[in-house]
């Protein structure tokens, strides 16, 4: 016999003596061991589901918010994020026009890139296909350097086409995919379209942005400023964007506060008559958001935590109880207390993991689901796994703890005589 | 030449409630290797508290256990299950084998607690097994086996360490007297090879088979002698049901 390592060697043997005692317990009692880890197997599929579609949000939110511009600012009537009450009292504000966009234009010394923005819904058409509810905006030339986005094929629309009120179109890939079934996207280049029944001649084809939620980002058509007032009225408020020069957008915005309220002649000591919006608002209240889902699912974790764990406590002790006089031959024959401990922890230990994989998979399966038939989004990451099967083992661990030491203390006379 | 155990004015109080029961009281005699003797007396004489002191499960109140003249008194818990696994082999009145494993499983598991690597144990359970006869029946479970077979598996179990001390608890109590018989065999046998038996009995035919007995009554000895007069002291047995 090796004298190598004996304490290894002992070790080992035990350890493999306590999986094979711990998967024949499991493989006997099945239906015992699958109803003990029901909990379990609840709570982290609850768990892996949440956080699955708060990784798939995650995903398309960053996805929306980037093409927001981070250095970009937003003046328009309304705030983005507001309550009611908030929202009643700012329709009385007097709409934001092309005259205030041109004192913006004109007058700011920061920013990097202007551009008005007005939005209506239309009909896009060519050639008998229509597709509804197409976001058509009128923009300056420089829409791109504040919004983010580049043209795949052509080109945006030219400053002279935005002066002169050309009848010129830049359209979302969405479209192009409608309006041009089966040709090369390029192909729209130059083709005519029509917008509301207005012709429009097609000069570049954005790049694809995909969607977020339902909704996508390349159902949309870019027309110059004056071409879309042209077919759709200028009674709106527009949007004015402006981009920062990086860093120095709390600058831009105390320039263009000081800009609107003088053209809007705002007296002194009055609040804003406008506001200015920009990307972080949106994050923040996505970020309080997702956090509110996160403690969801940490809440359901821990619930999960304490009536799983409380599953795994009660049967253990009936394993342990059950096997009393095999604790007692096992000390016998020299077992010392902590390989009984062991042995029974692995076994707990075991049971809520089995739980944890099985609870995993359900969780990615519900995910899946779930992004199938909704719109959200499921993204599922190695470490939701890992958490969800080191969370459960965990739990196994903690709530076999004391069965398991109930198990080792065991006074091996009065265990062998037990029947 | 030093006795393989010694036991000197061992005694072991337990406290049922207020009151003391003297389970053994003033206890003491020598074992030397290779013996076989039987610790014989009636139910409540103190038989079962003595052979779980011996098997080191059990600590005494007060005196002094000696094997290899080493004090087992104030050993940790994990010395005494070391201890148990090299020195000691139980066998018990119910056999007290694992019933979903297998004979050569069963055998093999104080060795797991060696830890001999598998492919060893294997080798030395088989050949405890073919010791006690059974090299037919080691892939079976105690359930395919009979009441002797069984005993003769938990004997095997009790071998394959190799131990100093065979402590036998009523081995032969649940079985039929025929069965029985083999066992008594297979331990004088076993005794001819050169292994120490120490036999724990209520019955005075198995003492007398022994060439040496201790009685015990009332937790003191009251006899040590050559094994069919001391049974005969204890005159006709009231067996308890």
């Amino acid at each position: 016999m090796s004298r190598v390592g004996p304490f290894v060697l002992r070790g080992l043997a035990e350890l493999g003596e306590a999986s094979r005692i711990a998967l024949a317990t499991l493989a006997r009692h099945r239906l015992r061991s699958l109803l003990t880890t029901l909990g379990i197997v609840i709570g982290v599929t609850t768990v892996i589901a949440i956080i699955a579609i708060v990784q798939g949000l995650d995903q398309s939110f960053e996805a929306q918010v980037a093409s927001l511009g981070a250095n970009t600012l937003y003046v328009q009537k309304f705030k983005w994020i507001m309550s009611d009450s908030e929202w009643s009292l700012l329709r009385n504000r007097q709409p934001l026009t092309l005259a205030t966009y041109r004192a913006v234009e004109r007058e700011s010394r920061l920013a990097v890139a202007t551009s008005p923005r007005a939005f209506s819904s239309a009909v896009v058409g060519r050639r008998g296909v229509e597709m509804k509810s197409v976001a058509v905006f009128g923009v300056g030339a420089r829409w791109l350097e504040t919004a983010g986005g580049a043209v795949a094929f052509g080109r945006f629309l030219s400053q002279n086409e935005v002066e002169l009120d050309r009848a010129v179109v830049v359209l979302g890939a969405e479209v192009v995919d409608v309006l041009f079934p089966g040709l090369p996207p390029g192909a729209a280049v130059g083709e005519q379209v029509t917008v509301d029944g207005r012709p429009l001649v097609v000069v570049g084809v954005l790049e694809r942005k995909g969607r977020i939620l339902d909704q996508s980002l390349d159902k949309q058509a870019l027309l110059p400023f004056g071409t879309f007032g042209a077919l759709f009225g200028m009674k709106r408020s527009i949007t004015i964007a402006a981009a920062a020069p990086s860093g120095r957008v709390n600058e831009l915005e105390d320039e263009l506060t000081g800009i609107l309220r003088r053209v809007r002649r705002v007296p002194p000591g009055k609040p804003d008559d406008f506001s200015i919006n920009r990307q972080e608002q949106l994050l923040k209240l996505y970020v309080g958001l997702t956090r509110a889902l996160y403690a969801v699912a940490v809440g359901i974790g821990l619930i999960t935590l304490v009536v799983g764990g409380i599953g795994i406590m009660n049967i253990m002790l009936v394993s342990v109880h059950e096997r009393t006089r095999e604790i007692g031959l096992r000390r016998a024959l020299g077992a010392r207390r902590r390989t009984v401990l062991m042995q029974f922890l692995l076994e707990a230990s075991l049971v809520a993991a089995l739980g944890g994989a099985v609870g995993t998979a359900l969780g990615l399966g519900v995910a899946e689901l779930i992004a199938l038939f909704t719109p959200l989004a499921a993204a599922v990451t190695g470490s939701a796994v890992a958490l969800g099967l080191s969370f459960s083992a965990l739990v196994g661990i903690l709530f076999g703890s004391f069965p398991a030491w109930r198990a080792a203390h065991l006074d091996p006379v009065e265990a062998l005589r037990y029947e | 030449m030093t006795a393989l155990i010694a036991v000197e004015d061992l005694a072991r109080v337990y406290e049922v409630g207020a009151e003391k029961v003297h389970a053994l009281d003033g206890v003491s005699f020598e074992v030397a290797e290779g013996e076989f003797l039987a610790v014989v007396g009636q139910s409540g004489s103190g038989k079962s508290t003595l052979m779980n002191i011996l098997g080191c499960l059990d600590t005494p109140t007060r005196g002094l256990y000696r094997i290899h003249g080493q004090d087992v008194a104030g050993l940790s818990d994990n010395a005494l299950a070391d201890l148990r696994n090299r020195e000691i082999g139980f066998v018990f009145q119910t056999f007290q084998l694992l019933p979903r494993s297998t004979a050569l499983s069963n055998v093999e598991l104080p060795l797991v607690y060696r830890g001999l690597r598998r492919s060893e144990r294997r080798e030395l359970a088989r050949a405890a097994l073919c010791a006690v006869g059974l090299e037919n029946r080691m892939h079976h479970r105690p359930n395919e086996l009979s009441g002797g077979q069984r005993q003769r598996v938990a004997i095997a179990r009790a071998l394959v360490g190799s131990p100093s001390l065979l402590l036998a608890d009523e081995p032969t109590g649940n079985l039929d007297s025929a069965t029985g018989e083999e066992i008594v065999r297979l331990f004088a046998e076993l005794n001819r090879r050169g292994h120490t038996i120490l036999l724990v009995t209520h019955e005075p035919r198995l003492a007398a088979r022994c060439p040496r007995a201790i009685r015990l009554s009332d937790g003191r000895v009251v006899a040590d002698g050559p094994g069919r007069e001391v049974a005969a002291l204890g005159g006709p047995q009231v067996v308890p049901a």
